[in-house]
């Protein structure tokens, strides 16, 4: 009886693997995870596409789209690209906020007036409307983004991909950990 | 809006670009393409034509909500609650 071929995607997805390093250096840089898997130009694409979103955002909506202290839920997204919205965050709140003594004697941080800026302070201007809201959404997107290349970092398929293997776009991957591929059963 | 680029901070000062936003929503689109599909596809082969794909698939469905919006909220609702009722 004729049996017809059996088509890769019919064959077992490959085993998948906890790979905490690489999820940790994806948490730290986007694509810094995939790189260590030794997948380069999947890498590339990652940073390009993550880190291109966040800076497209900042240019768009300035830095005041990423402000911790007024935009809170917002920054749980931004945060997800990593320590560098953290950077961009401490450079707002320290270098370019108005910072005054509030009731109660604490520190109150508050964007600066057109004033204070022809005055002389660097200060960062304050982003309103639909450019705000496009910096913004720039900005957390990336952050979302980067979380679903955190995860395949971290939960790495030997072999590559979810499915099928994926097909090995650099170099081969780092030794050290079993990889085993995907490959069609003989009819 | 080149003339308001006079005194732009770069990353620091918001573009004013208000009248012409909505065309920032195809880069944005195009951005979120190319890093999903750098996460998910299987091959990188074909890499640019399936960020091109996902791109137009993004904008189109943009478009089709915004032109099923105006129809609900230009026809429907007229029609649903006419004005002084």
């Amino acid at each position: 009886m004729h049996q017809p071929p059996r088509l890769a995607s019919s064959a077992p997805p490959a085993p998948e693997r906890f790979e905490p390093v690489a999820g940790l250096l994806a948490i730290a840089l986007p694509g810094a995870g995939h790189l260590y898997l030794g997948e380069r130009r999947r890498a590339a694409l990652i940073a390009g596409g993550i880190l291109g979103l966040f800076v497209a955002g900042l240019l768009l909506g300035g830095i005041d789209v990423v402000d911790r202290r007024e935009d809170r839920v917002w920054f749980l997204a931004q945060a997800m690209v990593g320590p560098i919205a953290f950077l961009a965050d401490y450079v707002h709140q320290e270098h370019l906020k108005v910072k005054e003594m509030g009731p109660g004697g604490r520190l109150v941080y508050r964007s600066a007036t057109p004033q204070e800026r022809r005055s002389g302070g660097v200060y960062a201007s304050r982003s309103v409307g639909r450019m705000n809201e496009l910096g913004t959404l720039y900005t957390a997107i990336a952050g979302m983004l980067n979380l679903i290349a955190i995860l395949d970092a971290m939960f790495h398929r030997a072999g590559g991909g979810w499915g099928p293997a994926r097909a090995a776009d650099s170099s081969a991957p780092r030794s050290g950990g079993a990889v085993t591929t995907a490959t069609e059963q003989p009819a | 809006m080149m003339g308001s680029l006079v005194g732009w901070v770069p990353l620091l000062d918001p573009i004013d670009a208000h009248d012409a936003w909505f065309l920032f929503l195809v880069p944005l689109s195009f951005g979120i393409a190319v890093a999903y599909k750098a996460v998910r596809s299987r091959r990188l082969d074909r890499f640019w034509g399936q960020v091109g794909v996902m791109t137009a698939q993004i904008v189109g469905a943009m478009v089709l909500l915004w032109i099923v919006s105006y129809v609900v909220v230009q026809v429907v609702v007229p029609m649903v609650a006419p004005p002084g009722s």
